[in-house]
């Protein structure tokens, strides 16, 4: 919070000593957010925005983490999915997106389509550390116990690599944000990223950062409601003691 | 379904008395008693990161009695965890075959429940959640395995530490709790490995005396891989002493020491210590020879 004040702060003084039209100061553009949020195009712009990256984050992660977890406790699953997802890893996903779009237009489908490539590959290759690094000892328990394969998966490996999954699924929230943003630069048709680019073509530039000041400010309250509900879930796993940083 | 499962657990308790008188004496080989797990020429071999075979386990035959508390000591690299593996169906042996009852062991199964060095708990489940786990995966209503897992986590001492997780328990508290946990599910075998490893002196001796009681009480078949001499001793109807590289059995020695046991009678006794004595130098033997070195 405190960090926050600091940053508009510095931000303030730094544009009041450049005094540069394409700088607002930290006041000029908070007092621009109020109106983007008022104004009923922006806000449907801003939901549509939202929408599309809860829908691709979903499924992202609903496909994500059953294929994560099934590439780290079989080999021959990890053999035939690791060439495909090597290839696509390092490829920067808003690159594909005039392909895609060429195929799917520049509707939804194209930009739900991105963020879900987006959030899928962290949350895979979490979901297959963690799902790797169950103790062999714990699935030959429940083993013993009757659980079928399917059923270890699910009731032993799905909880034991959770907190990993959810180190995976928390990247693949701010990677969600940024490809939203992202997709609606390239393909200009509606979200915050549209009315972030119009803005900055027609010189508004409070609107700009305003909008900055706004997808950041939803960032930070998305990770934040995240990280309440991921610690909730992994209570058991975290760690006992805080390491001093010094013994004095 | 509910008063079948209770009268097993009393018909469980029946035994004991007729049991125990059998106890007195005490039991050899000799003695007709069916056998539960038969290995027949089991060797392994592993391949080595070097793309070399290692012969973990070679040639070995044993056969386990009903109710028998069976110990296998041998140095470090023997292969005694291959071997319960091997038993649990947790591995499959690269020649020869485990028995279970007259039948090929194929996989893990409810019938012979493993406690592993590490543990191996939940991580997720509270002590009573994990106490419970094998119980309800059996079908064991829920308010029925409840009820069964309280009393066993009392009998192990850890009455009070039902709803804590097991970060939050020390490694003796999580031995317990391992136990506990196999026991729930009422395997015909327990196999367990070095369960006692990694506990202090004190803690072991315990938990040697309380796993003794409750084995006298209910008389599973116990497979247990020790390092410790005086441990097997004390414990076992036989001890299997196994040598390495390969990992063979060496020799297989009756204890002939009565039961019920007790610990501060046991150390004073002479045929006790000689057993340790005699043990702890085909140990040795058996450490020098096999040395890969
Ligand atoms: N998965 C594996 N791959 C290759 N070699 C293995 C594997 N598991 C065990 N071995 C080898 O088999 C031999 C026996 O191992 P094992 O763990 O059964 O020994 P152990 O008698 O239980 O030893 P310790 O008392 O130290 O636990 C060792 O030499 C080990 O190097
Ligand atoms: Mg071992």
């Amino acid at each position: 919070m405190f960090a926050c004040i600091g940053l508009l702060a510095v931000w303030q003084v730094a544009s009041l000593a450049l005094k540069n039209d394409s700088f607002p100061t930290a006041l000029e553009a908070i007092r621009a957010v109020p109106d983007i949020l008022g104004d009923k195009e922006s806000l449907i712009n801003i939901l549509a925005s939202l929408r599309r990256m809860a829908i691709g984050f979903g499924v992202a992660v609903l496909v994500s983490i059953p294929l994560g977890l099934l590439m780290g406790r079989s080999r021959a699953v990890a053999a035939f999915f690791n060439p495909l997802l090597m290839v696509i890893y390092p490829v920067p996903k808003a690159a594909l997106m005039p392909i895609i779009m060429l195929w799917l237009g520049v509707g939804d489908i194209t930009k739900t389509l991105v963020i879900f490539l987006g959030v899928s590959l962290p949350v895979i290759y979490h979901s297959f550390e963690g799902a790797k690094a169950v103790e062999e000892k714990m699935l030959w328990s429940s083993a013993a116990m009757g659980l079928s394969p399917v059923q270890r998966l699910v009731r032993i490996v799905l909880p034991a690599a959770l907190p990993e999954i959810l180190t995976g699924c928390r990247t693949g929230l701010v990677l969600a944000l940024i490809t939203m943003i992202t997709s609606e630069m390239i393909a200009r048709q509606s979200g915050a990223g549209n009315i972030l680019f119009n803005a900055l073509d027609m010189g508004q530039y409070d609107t700009v950062f305003a909008m900055i000041i706004i997808v950041g400010a939803m960032g930070i309250c998305l990770d934040a409601i995240f990280e309440r509900v991921r610690a909730r879930l992994v209570r058991w796993s975290e760690p006992q003691f805080d390491m001093p940083l010094s013994f004095s | 379904m509910r008063w079948s499962r209770a009268s097993e657990v009393r018909d469980g308790m029946r035994v004991v008395p007729s049991r125990s008188s059998e106890w007195v004496k005490p039991v050899t080989s000799k003695e007709p008693a069916s056998t539960i797990i038969e290995i027949d020429r089991v060797s392994q071999v592993f391949q080595t990161s070097a793309r070399k075979d290692h012969l973990a386990l070679s040639d070995i035959s044993l056969t386990i009695e009903e109710g028998a508390f069976v110990s296998i000591l041998g140095p470090s690299g023997c292969g005694k965890s291959t071997l319960l593996y091997i038993v649990g169906g947790f591995v499959s042996p690269t020649s020869g075959a485990a028995k279970m009852k007259g039948q090929a062991i194929t996989g893990p199964g409810s019938d012979r429940g493993p406690v592993f060095q590490e543990f191996a708990l939940f991580p997720w489940k509270t002590v009573l959640g994990n106490v419970m786990y094998g119980p309800r995966q059996q079908g064991v209503r829920s308010t029925e395995a409840e009820a069964q897992s309280r009393t066993l986590i009392e009998m192990v001492g850890l009455k009070g530490y039902e709803n804590f997780y097991p970060k939050e328990l020390s490694g003796g508290m999580k031995q317990r709790v391992a136990l506990a946990r196999t026991l729930a599910y009422h395997p015909e075998v327990l196999l367990m490995d070095e369960p006692f490893g990694a506990l202090d002196a004190h803690t072991r001796t315990r938990l040697q005396n309380d796993l003794l009681n409750i084995w006298e009480r209910d008389r599973k078949t116990v497979l247990f891989v020790t390092h410790s001499v005086d441990e097997a001793v004390f414990l076992s109807d036989k001890v299997v002493m196994m040598s390495k590289s390969p990992g063979r059995i060496r020799q297989v020695i009756d204890i002939d020491l009565p039961r019920p046991r007790r610990r501060n009678e046991l150390l004073l006794d002479p045929r006790y210590q000689k057993y340790v004595v005699d043990i702890e130098r085909m140990f040795d033997e058996v450490d020098e020879t096999g040395s890969p070195l």
